[in-house]
């Protein structure tokens, strides 16, 4: 197990190194003058002289490229060009936002998923299935930027439960804030984990171990809960890993409808206003946030079912 | 296969436990009392379109910053409130234009920085306008401060600014704006001369409080200050960058002032909700179509003015501003000098005039190229422009380009016709600013460059007598319609809302002034 984890772990850095690389050349590759929009029209040719040297803008790609690993292996992804404050400060100052986001989305969304899931592949067939199928492909369906509109409108505006836009202070004002664009961006995600769970679990259910299980005479629900589900729910665990990327995108429309703070709405920000160090701290903190979560997925696969190890 | 569940028993008992700790948990978030709304407890929550990126006056990315700046500092003069642009004294007891090139001012005598940086003075003033021009600040609101000499300190709180040439634009955006804000110059010193995002010293009714990146500003009524008391005890700067956004939180009472999308202009005429109101005042921007008088297809004078004539403004507007705005006449918007009553074209499209132009032009199969912005107000112009240039059987291939590569047309020799857009101060001297023969390869994508226009830039800003400047702008506008290079489309609008108990104070283009804004 250690072997394997030493070596996701080393392919997930290679993954890192490949990613941030591409994004560093494709930002560059980027029609506009960097300086001129970040400066403003108004800005003296000196001022965008000093500045394109800072940034080292003058200089070739690939020596950009060392100087960007050089500082990054001091720990220091630069100065934010307007505000002269740490990018490093800015990041983690929008990090913990979008990180509660996620996590809230994946986390209701694979409760309640992998819930219903199991209901319906326990009951096949049955009126309680077909409800569960059509409210799971409801859920996939609907997009949730509508989800998103439509929640705002009927919580936030018409019965006030939930606030509409912001991040919220102390615990509950946060929690407060994080329901309804949890609830955006985890409706769809609902749908498809029980949508897997379910073919899983029938899949697995047809299995000679639990049919040996069931000849032992152990309890149906104990065979249901801990024979079936911890097999059924491999496939949940590595779409939730990499449905952490998928849902790093979708943070980024919540952050804008729900006028929230974090990493998604920094980046799209810092990409039209061209702020090189933003863009990179951020990519590289959610392409880091992403590689993590799928190798993390893959080890939790690896524990749960040892033969992912053998296979890897 | 059929799984069967060890099921609960749900009797009736059991239902009302359920629906119970249900009804509860829908009500937790919901605080038993509803939600908190806004402009309740002496506070008062505004939208602004982005987020603060510096305290420091000098490095100010404009209006954003300026919304802060303006109630944390004070200036020697600010703009009214109002309708018609004006100025009011602040920080001035006294200012007065000695000669064309000497303004003399007087400081009051009750205003004091925060932190222990004393009272402010004249050498605060002399500091804060210097520091503006000064080459090693490297600001990018330097050409606001014009020709800025220098500052004369004659008394503690007495001094004379000195231009080097008379600048009429000192009294509607040097002294008014951004860089007439006052720093105190001992914090700045102690600090290395330079402030990023924390306030190193404040003056105005009201202190920065705390500022929350993304997220909010605060601002609180500062406690020593001795001129007329700030109406509100705490405003609260949300930044919304999605208009829809803040027309849903000031619905659902989390806002109290917004700007408002020109699409809900007329949604919001028949009524705003919770006893709100909605104001429309004029923008300063200017749109246009511009025509690249370098490009080998736009040489062609005649066939420049069919695509000016073929141009039916109304309906560009209809479409993309949802007839919310007005027809322009040039880039200077009404209430500045230099507004034109009306455009050389009309705004109506004559296709007969455009189809005579176009065959006396002798251009025939013409195909241009038009860039805008990916915003659907532009790229919606684009498509009604597009159609009505068909009718004279010119073909338009609208491109639509992302804001970075967009604003870098000026590197573009193949830009043919643009839709563009440009923000505005109130002086006519800023909108000029643009088109000059200097600005040819910078801003003036149209490479428009005329002798006379650039003449009348230089001149009219040191000019003091406004029917002169008035008449020597409008020829301006007149120089660059009669080169074909224009179309003049509109100043747009800024519509805002507000709640019941909120008077919002604003400037004559809809800008908000939020020092002054007062409770009903």
């Amino acid at each position: 197990m250690l072997l394997y984890a030493t070596r996701r772990f080393g392919l997930a850095l290679l993954i890192l190194i490949v990613a941030v690389t591409v994004m560093f050349l494709m930002i560059r590759a980027v029609p506009g003058d960097p300086v001129q929009i970040m400066l403003g029209p108004r800005a003296t040719p000196e001022l965008q002289a000093r500045l394109t040297a800072e940034l080292a803008l003058d200089q070739p790609i690939w020596k950009q490229l060392l100087i960007f690993y050089g500082n990054l292996m001091q720990g220091d992804l630069g100065i934010d060009v307007f505000s002269g404050r740490s990018v490093t400060a800015i990041v983690f100052e929008q990090l913990p936002h979008t990180l509660a986001l996620i996590f809230a989305s994946i986390l209701w969304s694979a409760l309640l998923g992998i819930g219903l899931g199991a209901y319906a592949a326990a009951h096949p067939n049955t009126l309680i299935d077909r409800i569960a199928a059509a409210l799971s492909v409801s859920f996939v369906a609907a997009p949730a930027f509508v989800v998103a509109l439509l929640s705002l409108l009927i919580f936030a505006v018409h019965l006030q439960w939930f606030p509409a836009i912001g991040a919220g202070e102390g615990f509950w004002g946060r929690f407060d804030h994080l329901v309804l664009p949890a609830f955006a961006i985890g409706l769809s995600w609902v749908g498809y984990i029980a949508r897997l769970v379910r073919a899983s679990m029938l899949e697995v259910m047809g299995e000679s171990h639990i049919r040996t299980a069931r000849a032992f005479g152990i309890h149906e629900r104990r065979v249901v809960m801990v024979y079936a589900l911890r097999i059924a729910i491999l496939p949940v665990v590595t779409v939730i890993g990499v449905g952490m990327g998928f849902l790093l995108s979708s943070a980024v429309f919540a952050e804008i409808v729900f006028a929230r703070p974090g990493l998604g709405k920094l980046v799209i920000d810092s990409i039209t206003t061209r702020n090189y160090p933003i863009v990179m701290g951020s990519v590289l903190i959610s392409t880091g946030l992403f590689v993590v979560s799928t190798a993390m997925a893959d080890l939790i696969n690896a524990w749960l079912d040892p033969r992912a190890r053998t296979a890897a | 296969m059929k799984i069967e569940w060890t099921k609960t028993a749900l009797g009736r008992r059991g239902f009302l436990k359920g629906a119970t700790a249900l009804g509860a948990a829908a009500a937790l978030p919901v605080g038993l009392g509803g939600r908190a709304m806004a402009a309740e407890g002496g506070t008062v929550r505004v939208r602004s379109y982005g987020d603060m990126q510096s305290i420091d006056p000098a490095y100010s990315k404009g209006v954003i910053d300026e919304e802060i700046h303006a109630a944390i500092y004070n200036k020697l003069i600010q703009y009214k409130p109002g309708r018609e642009w004006d100025w009011q004294m602040d920080a001035a007891a006294m200012i007065e234009q000695g000669d064309d090139t000497h303004i003399k001012f007087a400081l009051r005598d009750d205003i004091g920085f925060t932190n222990g940086f004393g009272a402010m003075t004249a050498e605060d003033v002399k500091f804060s306008f210097e520091r503006i021009v000064d080459e090693a600040t490297d600001s990018p609101n330097k050409p606001d401060m014009g020709p800025l000499s220098h500052v004369e300190v004659t008394g503690e709180r007495e001094g004379t600014i000195v231009l080097k040439e008379p600048f009429a634009p000192l009294w509607s955006i040097a002294l008014p704006y951004i860089t007439g804000n006052i720093v105190s110059k001992n914090a700045w010193e102690a600090a290395g001369g330079k402030a990023t995002t924390d306030p190193l010293a404040e003056s105005g009714p009201y202190l920065r409080d705390s500022w929350s990146p993304k997220e909010k500003t605060v601002l609180k009524r500062n406690p020593d200050w001795k001129g007329e008391a700030p109406a509100w005890d705490t405003i609260e700067i949300l930044p919304i960058d999605d208009e829809n956004t803040a027309e849903i939180a000031f619905e659902a009472g989390e806002l109290d002032f917004t700007r408002v999308s020109l699409g809900s202009v007329e949604r919001y005429r028949a009524g705003v909700p919770n006893g709100g109101t909605l104001l429309e005042y004029p923008s300063l921007y200017y749109a246009w179509l511009g025509m690249n008088l370098d490009h080998p297809k736009l040489q062609n004078k005649k066939l420049r003015q069919a695509i000016q004539h073929a141009i039916d403004v109304p309906s560009v507007l209809e479409a993309a501003y949802f007839g919310a705005v007005e027809p322009s006449t040039g880039i200077i918007a009404p209430g500045l000098a230099g507004h034109r009553p009306q455009s050389l074209v009309p705004p109506q499209a004559d296709f007969a005039k455009a189809a005579e132009l176009l065959a006396e032009s002798g251009e025939t199969n013409v195909t241009l190229k038009l860039d805008t912005l990916n915003k659907t107000t532009f790229t919606t112009a684009a498509q009604v422009i597009q159609a009505t240039l068909a009718q004279i059987g010119i073909t338009v291939e609208v491109n639509v380009l992302e804001s970075g590569a967009f604003w870098a047309s000026a590197d573009n020799e193949d830009l043919q016709l643009v839709l563009n857009r440009y923000s505005m101060t109130p002086d006519p001297y800023y909108a000029t600013s643009w088109f000059t023969t200097e600005q040819v390869g910078h801003w003036n994508w149209e490479q428009f460059s005329n002798d006379e226009f650039d003449k009348i830039h230089a001149e009219a800003s040191q000019l003091t007598d406004l029917a002169k400047r008035d008449e020597m702008y409008r020829r301006a506008q007149d120089l660059m319609e009669e080169s074909g290079a224009y179309r003049f489309l509109t100043h747009e609008a800024t519509p805002v809302i507000h709640s019941a108990g909120v008077v919002p104070a604003l400037r004559p283009d809809g800008l908000a002034l939020l020092r002054y804004f007062g409770t009903a």
